[in-house]
């Protein structure tokens, strides 16, 4: 169901964040337990719990004791900020190199964007 | 529940006993109509019963045993129940037994056939129900005793197991010996007769039964906890 | 039901089959049990649940002993491919007895079990399937509820589907019956997800006892150009190595800081998760490259 790159909490942790930066997930909404995201993914609850605890550490996720856990109010911007921090070295620089090694020009992906851009 | 393999066993006991009665019933009409009949047919359909009672002790160490420490119960709380459950599970074989000769002296008494035992017993008439009951309760005791002792020490030391077996038909002869009646017939080995004169020239008392049994009853019992107590449960499927 | 057991051993005739167990499971986990064959899996459950008695050392299990203490034994339940607990008479039969001798038993969830592995329970045991004696063997485990439930490679002759099925039900009553729960597996790829703690035996002993996810952590695969990787590695615990032309594959084990990634990464070199299955293999490999 997951792909085996990194630990499966770490995945749904950044599924999640996806999910809060795309708008799916709003400010003061309520998540999913812990037991269904266990029972979703076929994992113990304790490997589900390590990412809502992650979530929680990174201040993108906020308990209410008894209750469950909801959106933090903030997280969307928050999310948005540092991914937009963290773009350019982790989504162009790459793209760069390998368009590069296929021996694409840089002007063609200029002129990629620009039409992507313009539709 | 409470005594769950002793219902399970009587229940199916009775089921195996209804065939078996048919099944022994043909025999004699058959037998009655074309005039060979000469005896109480069930003195020798009655051999079946003691391995049939042999069996049921077998299978106690065998298959319930297991069973209950599997589900958490300690081998002493099985130990219990077990050798209740061996104890109430004869007089149930006896009871059979009764009914089938008394069953079997209407069937004569129709027909006109002669109801005639061939060997000594403790009783005389086929019809002495009291006799009847105690001769074969002694003999299903005697034999699922032995059965409980030789089950336990064939499922605890395999091949060992066989060291029981003199032990085993010791504690049978004992009994039969006890009862004053020869075990015979065709199931029954030769020799088992002569080593329970040989060895066995027990005191004639009308107490003597009950002393043999409750002997046989005791030791055996106490042989097979000796073997069972703290016996570790097969690892493979035997 | 919180588990601690002390030197360990266990022997039949001359064959050691645990030599020196101590390890502490707590409650409430789904410990995954895992080891090679003959490394004392069985062995080790047996004496848990008191089938046996242990040649040396001490269990406890809520801090009581356990051998014929009927107090504890009542609340722990072991399925093993023998089937002590289905090998009487019918389906319908067995599940009376554990309905009788459980004080837990959900005799509804037993029958709905069934009817997900598709037993017919008025066939005799004994006549059943490979698969079909297992699905009986699970059927009972899980319907006991027992605290301690214990699976010894209790999906032996199930097919692929019927064994997602067993994992599913074990992860959704666990869910809503929440207890401890030890499973040894040879298919540690399928039912790995489920594990919170694993235990690693080898040769009757504890090889490795840790969070799953933090054994994971510790396993890595160093991919790169042969020289970068022998010099990154260096000094390092490596498990298993793969060549392919000019490029090296290393299995490392230990915690890798970020500092070292960062080295990593500075040299070219790959870092990537190494499964569960594959760290087994390299642990309790023969060979003597493995710790």
């Amino acid at each position: 169901m997951l792909d085996d790159r990194s630990p499966i909490y770490r995945q749904i942790a950044e599924r999640i964040k996806a999910d809060v930066m795309s708008g799916v997930l709003k400010g003061d909404e309520k998540v999913m337990s812990t037991n269904q995201y266990a029972a979703y993914y076929r994992i113990n609850p304790a490997t589900a719990a390590k990412a809502f605890q992650q979530l929680v550490d990174e201040g993108v996720l906020y308990k209410k004791r008894g209750i469950g856990m909801f959106v933090s109010p903030d997280a969307q911007e928050k999310l948005r900020a540092k991914r937009r921090e963290t773009f350019f070295t982790e989504v162009v620089d790459p793209m760069v190199a390998e368009a590069k090694a296929a021996g694409i020009p840089l002007r063609d992906i200029i002129r990629r964007i620009e039409e992507l851009e313009d539709s | 529940m409470k005594f769950r393999i002793l219902l399970a066993n009587c229940l199916f006991a009775l089921l195996v006993w209804a065939a078996f009665w048919v099944l022994v019933t043909l025999i004699t009409v058959g037998l009655g109509l074309t005039g060979r009949l000469t005896q109480s047919a069930w003195e020798v359909a009655a051999q079946l019963p003691r391995w049939y009672a042999l069996f049921f002790g077998v299978s106690l160490i065998h298959e319930y045993l297991p069973l209950y420490v599997a589900h958490g119960r300690t081998r002493r709380q099985f130990g219990v129940e077990g050798a209740l459950t061996l104890i109430l599970f004869a007089p149930f074989l006896a009871a059979l037994l009764v009914i089938s000769y008394q069953l079997e002296s209407v069937l004569y008494g129709l027909a006109g056939w002669p109801h005639v035992l061939e060997r000594a017993h403790m009783f005389t008439e086929p019809t002495q129900v009291p006799l009847v009951f105690t001769e074969y309760l002694i003999e299903a005791l005697a034999w699922s005793t032995a059965g409980a002792f030789m089950g336990a020490a064939f499922y605890r030391f395999r091949g060992g197991g066989l060291l029981s077996i003199p032990v085993g038909v010791l504690l049978i002869a004992f009994a039969h010996s006890a009862m004053g009646v020869e075990p015979w017939g065709p199931f029954l080995l030769a020799w088992l007769r002569v080593l329970s004169q040989v060895v066995f020239d027990l005191p004639d008392s009308p107490l003597m039964p009950l002393l043999g049994t409750v002997g046989v009853l005791v030791v055996g019992l106490l042989l097979t906890w000796a073997i069972i107590r703290d016996m570790p449960l097969r690892n493979q499927a035997s | 039901m919180r588990i601690e057991v002390e030197d360990l051993v266990l022997r039949y005739g001359d064959v050691t089959a645990l030599d020196g167990i101590t390890l502490t499971l707590e409650e409430g986990k789904i410990h995954g049990l895992l080891g090679r064959n003959g490394s004392g899996k069985t062995s080790l459950l047996s004496v848990l649940a008191a089938f046996r008695k242990p040649t040396a050392g001490r269990v406890r299990i809520d801090g009581q002993p356990v051998f014929e203490n009927g107090r504890v034994t009542s609340r722990i339940s072991l399925i093993r491919d023998v089937g002590e607990t289905v090998n009487i008479g019918t389906g319908e039969e067995a599940l009376s007895y554990a309905e009788a001798l459980r004080p837990n038993w959900d005799g509804e969830y037993a029958r709905s079990l069934a009817e997900l592995f598709k037993i017919d329970l008025k066939k005799s045991v004994k006549n059943m399937s490979k698969g079909q004696r297992s699905a009986m063997g699970i059927i009972v485990g899980l319907a006991s509820r027992a605290p301690l439930t214990m699976f010894d490679e209790a999906y032996l002759g199930l097919d692929a589907p019927a064994r997602q099925v067993f994992y599913d039900q074990v992860l959704a009553d666990y869910l809503a019956h929440p207890r401890t729960i030890i499973m040894s597996t040879h298919l540690i790829d399928e039912v790995s997800g489920l594990f919170e703690e694993v235990v690693i035996i080898h040769k009757g002993r504890v090889l490795a006892h840790e969070e799953k996810d933090e054994l994971l952590a510790k396993g890595t695969s160093v991919t790169g150009p042969a020289a970068a990787v022998d010099a990154f590695t260096a000094g390092m615990t490596v498990l298993g190595s793969r060549s392919l032309g000019p490029t090296k594959s290393v299995t490392v084990y230990g915690e890798l800081d970020d500092a070292r990634r960062r080295k990593a990464a500075e040299s070219g070199l790959e870092l990537g998760p190494v499964d569960l299955q594959d760290l087994f293999i390299h642990l309790t490999a023969e060979d003597g490259a493995a710790r």
